[in-house]
């Protein structure tokens, strides 16, 4: 099957703007929901290093959490609907640049002896993403699938845990964004 | 004849939320308490959900201190209210992926999902979008879709794609796509089991929030009412009002049988209680035979 025709159902319940949509692309940035500051963060976290750590790592955290996010809904559509077309798509490639760009941050991230072991967390999470990206190449060649969406599914998991260990109210690293959401009072 | 009992059973509750959350436009008018809820169908041979909140241990503090959600009880404590364990839940469907919905799929072990694949497909599209358009990833957790993931495996979980009648003998589900969310849901239990029922009641999820959702003020158009959407929609509120005119349509236009979840006078329409844990079971419906949990 062809790279397009793999695309077609995922194409088809996605529907309006994908994200090459020139719309989309054409946005102009629009100011993030503020979290919290630099001085909050010391404030929260105890010292000035710890809080430099903490805002270098959000952005890290936040393409972990879509990762993983990303990752579940493919895995979810390709085993309810049995097609792998899901797991072959620009999606796949979208998600994989998202975690080499993590990977390179993550490199450079100082961890301050307080958070060594928080970083290792982000390191592990983003260790399980990349055994799952890696595996979907290898999707189309493989004889039971069941048993290798098992194996995906578990580092998936693995990965969630991870991050949400990781995760700090104080510090910004949220896992859902109630900015807007049901229960958000704007307090 | 009555097939199904349906009781909405809150489970936490805002006591401030902007109204301007549940009704578009509503701006500086203040608050008003918003009930976190979900709905149990009780037949002869199943009982189903429609949605099943969240699991405070994840996020639970985080939202007590920053958003004022108050008062969260599990499931086993909401549902014995009813003289219901979770574990005899067979189905939940789910009208959205929002976590309030989505958020504890495992306190019903014994359960299959039903989900629009479009919620989850959508998702993993909006994941996939610059930085800059996160707020259109507002609300769902990550989690939630990686614990979908083995609902998956486990084939408990089923993605539908549009409507879908006789989910369970007389309950149909019904798409509102780009509304509320990408993929919202809601459940209609045809309560006579008969094609062109007579006795409709329409669970609308998310996609109604209030009773103004389906009868606003009109004044500004010279009508008594309109209807006026929800204010939160990552779709739109033009889908919204067509779901709206949908769902009205499924009840022969009497409002009474579209149930809004997040609306705290339903109290006021339906018989209700109070439990001992300071929130509400509110019985919309009673299938024969089945004694009232909320009267005597």
């Amino acid at each position: 099957m062809s790279a397009h025709a793999n695309s077609q159902t995922f194409n088809r319940i996605v529907g309006i703007h994908k994200p090459d949509c020139e719309m989309v692309m054409r946005c102009d940035p629009v100011e993030e929901t503020p979290l919290p500051g630099e001085a909050e963060l010391v404030a929260a976290l105890g010292s000035e290093q710890t809080a430099e750590y903490a805002m270098a790592c959000r952005g890290i955290y936040e393409d972990l959490r879509r990762v993983i996010g990303q990752l579940a809904g493919l895995m979810i559509l390709a085993r309810v609907t049995r097609k792998i077309e899901f797991v072959e798509l620009e999606q796949v490639d979208n998600c994989t640049k998202r975690w080499v760009d993590a990977g390179a941050r993550i490199g450079a991230l100082k961890a301050p002896g307080p958070v060594a072991r928080h970083k290792q967390q982000i390191e592990a999470a983003h260790d399980f993403c990349g055994r799952v990206l890696r595996t979907f190449p290898q999707l189309s060649s493989r004889t039971d699938l069941d048993a290798t969406f098992d194996e995906m599914g578990e580092h998936l998991k693995q990965a969630y845990q991870k991050l949400s260990r990781a995760s700090s109210h104080e510090a910004g690293l949220v896992m859902v964004d109630f900015s807007n959401a049901c229960c958000s009072c704007g307090r | 004849m009555s097939d199904y009992s349906i009781w909405v059973c809150e489970y936490s509750y805002v006591k401030d939320y902007h109204k301007s959350g549940v009704l578009y436009g509503a701006h500086n008018q203040g608050y008003v308490k918003l009930p976190y809820c979900y709905v149990v169908i009780k037949g002869r041979d199943h009982i189903a959900m429609v949605d099943v909140g969240y699991n405070d241990k994840e996020y639970g503090k985080h939202l007590g201190d920053k958003f004022g959600v108050e008062n969260w009880r599990s499931p086993k404590t909401v549902l014995g209210e009813i003289g219901i364990k979770p574990d005899e839940v067979d189905t939940c469907f789910i009208t959205h992926a929002h976590f309030d919905h989505f958020g504890n799929v495992e306190d019903f072990p014994n359960a299959k999902f039903y989900v629009q694949e479009r919620e989850i497909a959508k998702w993993v599209w909006a994941m996939s979008l610059p930085d800059r358009m996160r707020w259109m990833m507002v609300a769902v957790d990550p989690g939630d879709i990686v614990r979908g993931v083995d609902l998956a495996r486990d084939k408990r979980l089923i993605t539908v794609d549009g409507s879908l009648e006789n989910a369970l003998p007389g309950i149909d589900l019904h798409a509102a796509f780009d509304s509320h969310t990408y993929g919202s849901m809601w459940v209609t239990v045809r309560n006579d089991g008969k094609e062109q029922s007579d006795d409709t009641w329409v669970l609308a999820g998310d996609l109604v929030y209030v009773f103004e959702n389906i009868a606003g003020p009109g004044g500004a158009v010279d009508l008594d009412e309109i209807y006026t959407p929800v204010g939160l929609a990552v779709g739109s509120q033009t889908n919204l009002v067509m779901a709206t005119e949908e769902m009205m349509k499924q009840v022969n236009y009497e409002s009474k049988r579209v149930i809004p979840v997040h609306e705290e006078r339903i109290k006021d329409v339906f018989p209700s209680r109070i439990t001992s844990e300071g929130l509400r079971i509110t019985e919309i419906c009673l299938a024969d035979g089945e004694a009232s949990k909320v009267s005597g």
